[in-house]
């Protein structure tokens, strides 16, 4: 009985290491700098700061379009690739299924001058396309890798069934495997939403203009030139979390999944 | 079946040719930019100059360094979490709750929390309030004024990043762990640790592997915004890593072709790394 007191002790312990820099956040962007730097006192001052200082309303749109494009993109190509890789195999797929999750593995950095370049040449960058571009091809491979291993796991004879009642395989497609798709989307749609809301490097390159920012873009800009408040940098921190949070809160029991996918082989 | 081979090149062709366009093509292009000489718009041949760079530029050898210190990071950032979900594993009060609450940072940016973090470091900061809370006040840190500090700050910025995810591969792998065989061992005699040892561990390699290669490739790959929010870069050349110089070099300074060169470093080492994991997990398969 002591030996599990002093281990849940030890794991709010742990909690509080964990959430505590949460916590300085949100009560660090109910003070003004100078009841921060006291330690005293709340109003709301910063957040009335932080929309003088930024256009949070402009650039939490930004994000919510730049992301939620980006993320239809990735499942108007990956659920029927991985339907296609896992059931409707044709010569080369494999090969093909390979190279894509091989491209999951590639740094950004190591393909982002050239995509800069390109993208520039053709009128994509500060364009909100370009950027839902990029964020959707980086975003594909791994969903596409997930779809694979989903649609891997139904048994044939679903489809065997919808050949007998005489669908083609695109209907096949349409109607057994889009509908049985939905918990596999709902991983990718968690993990990729994180990713994409939380990015910095793409946003920096491809959204320069101050007006087309994501939210954490805009807010990367702003701590790097280190002259905010603290606390109106903290009231922006707050306010670019809680899209990603709720996210997280909403369908964490399908994140497991997307980050145990690459262990089982 | 063979109605069934056209509609799959269809609906598989336009993540093919996403991939192709936005992927493979300017991974090639980095290949060929790194032999040359390019500003972003213009590129002349220049053979393997860039590469001769990396041993002729001293600050190509700190940005190496800087990473190969990074690593340092890596085994801390796998032990922690190992740790947490052991003991979560053995269902704790809330142990649910609790590994709820610890992935739940993982879901904020790392441009929120290198923001937090700067605040924690800097020598008015939280580190120096707590020091002084326990009586340590004689301890003034400013971790990151210095050039080995702020590195050392950004790795611990890192590894608390990484407990989130970590925690939860390691939660899922000792889900998997067959009670029976702890339980025939323990008939057979053996201590907790025995046990630990001949029968979980090897049962979580796949997972460990996993968080190992998760964690080297995020040490490699993930601190841009970390950096950047943090100390962009410096001081001096203190916390400029591969991915930083990469942006500083094609961005700040207009060197697009050493920067491809060096994006062809990291994804060398990357991919190094990856194949190690793939190695080894052939390895275990052959085991057992």
């Amino acid at each position: 009985m002591a030996r599990r007191m002093t281990l849940f002790l030890l794991m709010a312990l742990i909690a509080v290491v964990m959430l505590y820099p949460i916590s300085f956040m949100v009560q660090t962007s109910l003070r003004s700098d100078e009841q921060y730097r006291t330690g005293a006192g709340y109003s709301l001052g910063s957040w009335r700061a932080l929309f003088a200082t930024l256009p949070v309303a402009d650039l939490m749109l930004n994000s919510t379009l730049v992301c939620v494009s980006a993320l239809l993109l990735i499942l108007v190509v990956s659920v029927p690739a991985g339907f296609a890789f896992a059931k409707l195999s044709y010569p080369g797929s494999a090969v093909l299924l390979t190279a894509i999750i091989a491209c999951a593995m590639v740094p950004v950095q190591s393909l982002v001058l050239p995509e800069f370049a390109n993208l520039a040449r053709i009128g994509l960058v500060n364009n909100y396309l370009g950027a839902i571009l990029v964020y959707a091809a980086l975003g594909t491979p791994f969903a596409t890798f997930l779809m694979t291993v989903y649609f891997r796991a139904l048994p044939d004879e679903l489809l065997e069934a919808g050949v007998i009642d005489g669908l083609g395989y695109g209907q096949i497609f349409l109607r057994i495997g889009v509908p049985l798709s939905l918990p596999a989307v709902a991983t990718v749609v968690v993990l990729q939403f994180i990713q994409i809301w939380c990015d910095l490097l793409v946003g920096l390159l491809f959204l320069q203009t101050p007006g087309l920012r994501t939210i954490t873009t805009g807010l990367g800009v702003l701590a790097s030139g280190r002259v905010t408040d603290v606390p109106v940098l903290m009231a922006g921190a707050t306010l670019s979390a809680i899209p990603a949070v709720l996210a997280y809160l909403l369908l964490q029991r399908f994140l497991v999944r997307g980050l145990t996918v690459g262990v089982s082989k | 079946m063979t109605r069934a081979r056209p509609v799959g090149v269809l609906l598989s062709l336009p993540a093919v040719t996403l991939v192709a366009l936005l992927l493979v093509l300017p991974i090639a292009q980095t290949a060929y930019y790194s032999l040359t000489a390019w500003d972003g718009f213009q590129a002349t041949w220049a053979g393997l100059g860039n590469y001769a760079q990396l041993f002729n530029n001293p600050a190509f050898g700190r940005v190496l360094e800087n990473n190969l210190l990074l690593l340092l990071s890596v085994p801390v950032a796998v032990i922690i979490p190992f740790g947490i979900a052991a003991v979560l594993n053995e269902h704790v009060l809330g142990w649910r709750l609790f590994r709820a609450l610890y992935f739940l940072p993982t879901a904020v940016s790392w441009v929120v929390t290198g923001m937090v973090a700067t605040r924690f470091f800097a020598q008015d900061g939280i580190l120096n309030g707590l020091l002084r809370g326990v009586g340590l006040g004689f301890v003034r840190t400013d971790l990151l004024a210095g050039e080995r500090t702020a590195l050392l700050a950004v790795g611990l910025t890192f590894v608390w990043s990484m407990v989130g995810t970590n925690t939860l591969i390691f939660s899922a792998g000792l889900a998997t762990v067959d009670p029976s065989l702890l339980e025939a061992a323990r008939c057979d005699g053996a201590g907790p640790v025995r046990a630990f040892f001949s029968i979980t561990l090897p049962q979580l390699a796949r997972f460990l592997q996993f968080a190992v290669v998760l964690t080297t490739i995020s040490a490699f790959t993930a601190l841009f915004s970390l950096i950047f929010v943090m100390t962009s870069g410096g001081p001096g050349d203190g916390t400029t890593t591969m991915e930083f110089y990469i942006y500083q070099r094609a961005f700040t300074q207009g060197e697009f072709g050493q920067g491809a060169m060096l994006g062809m470093v990291l994804l060398a080492t990357v991919g190094l790394v990856t194949l190690i994991q793939v190695g080894a997990l052939a390895r275990v398969g052959r085991e057992s």
